[in-house]
């Protein structure tokens, strides 16, 4: 059996986004998520890609016209806490009954067969990236017709999440099966949400990979992680930190040129 | 044609005699509803109404799922989650009584213990009752059981597991707890072997309040504190001794909890239940757990302000902001001064409105640190750009909740009416020239 090398991880340029919604749409199709009459913005919606919309007037007290605006993209983080070799995501050791655990490859799963419905998960997670059913999956029209049979139809009174679409990797490893190739490493994959993304701001690829462009993404200068601050902090503070708590660690980066978004991920 | 015309007398007979038993019972219910006070009457209407909305929407939920609730994605625990930590932890004066009485020997406190086992084992109850309302998939409940979450070792890797299973065996433990109370009816103690049971069940019961102390310590610690404690990525929650905090919180307020009800229930018997030194004993208990639990609290506090927030570079001021912010801690801090106060003042607490805001303060300590936990620990935000939430239950939520309480009530009453729930009551001859 060949040994996992894997870890996937994403990185976003927050440049590129133009806040289109592409990404969450072709999400919830390939998830087979329910849409629901008026999904706008409930807290009750069932989506795995929440595109969160940030501007820069927080801290001053900005003019008609100078206001900036910014989509965040924002789905499961899969975070592994503070040791990557033994990780600890947040949501994986308290669920009751085991129906999230964290792969080898790094993605957080969820078996939506499995899961009671208690929400503990998703009180723990500090993405709000968890969702659950609060009513029955609802599917307009003929959308029924066009579920994936690749993924579980949601039922009510559970908690599911984005897995990275891990069901398309799933799903290339058992095609190249069928063409010989056994090595589960050799197969790369694309969740939809960066197969959909017209700008192509959306980057997918192994984290362990130093030459794939996530790899060379996340060590770029504009990068940053999703309200991590403890990234920015030196050495030392960041080791004494870390001997106080566990920090998420997250697999998915951001990359915006702009100053005040990165600002904007620290409190007040 | 016999046998049909004796078929036929004997479904006569049967339909006279169900006929008369149905008519025995409404006259008795007619009897006993004439007999009661009209404040008794409004009483049990607004009992039973509530115990009717109870049925109608627990129906609903269950059949129609929690979408009907204002729980969301934002804020996935509410009032259901706030009335399980709640009685849990006042549900633990059922052990720390069990403890004092059968395993420290204080004598005093025995007037008030089938009263405290039956609020214990009600709590308990309804907690559970309350859990299968709030999962989303009820008919999975046993997975709790079936697949639970050990990890690699001994311990459980979920609290959430730890308190299922040690909410079972507790559950089970104050079942037996229990028994002794229907069969100590006085019918029933003609019969000799049910006299014999419930005698060598009190003499052994010292077993079941040692086994119930050391399932309790688990599930109050996990439940109450250590449950929140281990969310690292969230700001409130995180504090990783809330575990024995919680434990010695239910101690003090648990204990707070038991003489309120005997003593409400006094009220409203017009008797004296239970005599008024073991009143003071049981007070005098909760004060000195409440100063250590008052200790716990503070020094949370100043870990939280110290460590544990700035770990999260955020500033402690500023997560107590929001609808459920600064003012709830400091209403949980003065209901913990104050029931320290009046109940170790052995002058305050002799005197009966001081004893009765003591224990009042020791219940509403506990009901606020609850409340804070549950509202609160949601309504933070955890992105910079996002405001605190609100939670408004429905009122789907306000009808289980109630109805849930109302039914305990109930059944506390009918325990009271029909059982020996206060047995000073049949020593001292109803007592009614000494009630406080």
């Amino acid at each position: 059996m060949a040994t996992m090398k894997r870890k996937w991880g994403m990185a976003i340029d927050l440049d590129k986004c133009t806040g289109c919604g592409a990404c969450s749409i072709a999400c919830m199709q390939e998830n087979n998520l329910p849409m629901f009459t008026d999904d706008s913005d409930s807290p009750k919606r069932v989506t795995f890609l929440d595109l969160m919309r940030v501007t820069n007037d927080r801290d001053t007290d900005k003019k008609f016209g100078d206001v900036e605006t910014a989509f965040i993209p924002k789905m499961c983080q899969q975070c592994e806490g503070n040791d990557p070799k033994n990780p600890k995501p947040p949501c994986v050791s308290v669920c009751p009954v085991v129906a999230t655990d964290v792969g080898d490859d790094g993605v957080v799963s969820q078996i939506w067969s499995r899961c009671i419905g208690c929400r503990y998960c998703q009180a723990s997670c500090p993405y709000e990236a968890r969702v659950f059913n609060w009513w029955k999956p609802d599917y307009e029209g003929s959308f029924k017709e066009g579920l994936s049979p690749d993924v579980s139809v949601p039922s009510r009174g559970t908690v599911i999440k984005c897995t990275f679409c891990s069901h398309i990797w799933k799903r290339e490893r058992d095609r190249m099966l069928a063409k010989g190739v056994k090595d589960i490493n050799a197969v790369l994959y694309t969740p939809s949400c960066a197969s959909a993304c017209p700008t192509g701001a959306i980057i997918f690829g192994d984290l362990n990979d130093q030459a794939s462009e996530v790899s060379r993404l996340a060590k770029d200068k504009r990068a940053f992680r999703l309200v991590h601050t403890i990234d920015d902090k030196p050495e030392e503070e960041k080791k004494r930190l870390m001997a106080i708590k566990h920090y998420p660690n997250p697999k998915v980066y951001y990359l915006s040129s702009k100053q005040w978004i990165k600002d904007m991920q620290k409190f007040k | 044609m016999e046998i049909l015309n004796q078929i036929k007398d004997e479904w006569n007979a049967a339909k006279t005699a169900c006929l008369n038993g149905i008519t025995g019972a409404m006259k008795f219910c007619k009897d006993e509803w004439n007999g009661y006070t009209r404040n008794i009457k409004i009483t049990l209407l607004v009992l039973f109404g509530l115990v009717g909305l109870f049925i109608i929407f627990g129906i609903q939920i269950l059949g129609w799922g929690l979408g009907y609730t204002d729980m969301s994605n934002l804020y996935p625990f509410g009032q259901w989650i706030i009335g399980d930590l709640g009685l849990v932890g006042l549900g633990g004066g059922a052990f720390t009584m069990g403890f004092f009485l059968y395993i420290l020997r204080v004598d005093k406190l025995k007037p008030l213990i089938n009263s405290t086992v039956l609020i214990g084992f009600m709590c308990y109850l309804f907690t559970l009752v309350f859990l299968v309302f709030d999962i989303g998939q009820p008919l999975r409940a046993w997975f709790g059981y079936a697949y639970p979450n050990w990890g690699h070792g001994l311990m459980p890797q979920s609290m959430l597991t730890e308190v299922v299973w040690c909410l079972t065996f507790y559950f089970c433990v104050l079942i037996i707890e229990l028994v002794p109370l229907p069969l100590e009816h006085p019918v029933l103690q003609k019969f000799p072997f049910i006299h014999g049971l419930t005698h060598y069940m009190h003499k052994l019961m010292w077993i079941m309040a040692a086994a119930g102390t050391f399932l309790s310590f688990f599930h109050q610690g996990s439940l109450g504190g250590g449950m929140w404690g281990v969310l690292y990525g969230k700001v409130v929650w995180y504090r990783p001794a809330y575990f024995f905090t919680a434990i010695v919180a239910a101690t003090a307020g648990g204990t707070a909890f038991m003489a309120l009800c005997a003593y409400i229930a006094g009220k409203v018997m017009k008797k004296e239940v239970v005599p008024w030194d073991s009143f003071q004993t049981l007070a005098q208990i909760s004060g000195v757990l409440t100063i250590f639990a008052f200790l716990f609290q503070a020094w949370h506090v100043y870990m939280q302000a110290t460590h544990f927030v700035p770990a999260f570079d955020r500033s402690f001021l500023d997560i107590w902001g929001g609808y459920y912010g600064i003012w709830m801690v400091v209403l949980m801090f003065a209901a913990y001064i104050g029931a320290i106060v009046l109940l170790n003042v052995g002058a305050l607490r002799s005197q009966e409105r001081f004893f009765v805001a003591g224990i009042s303060c020791g219940v509403g300590a506990i009901s606020f640190d609850k409340m804070i936990v549950v509202l609160h620990g949601s309504s933070t935000p955890n992105f910079p750009w996002k405001s605190f939430a609100g939670y408004n239950p429905t009122i789907q939520e306000w009808g289980i909740f109630l109805g849930g309480l109302a039914t305990m009530i109930l059944i506390y009453m009918l325990f009271a009416k029909y059982f020996p729930l206060f047995p000073h009551l049949n020593k001292h001859g109803h007592g009614e020239e000494h009630a406080h």
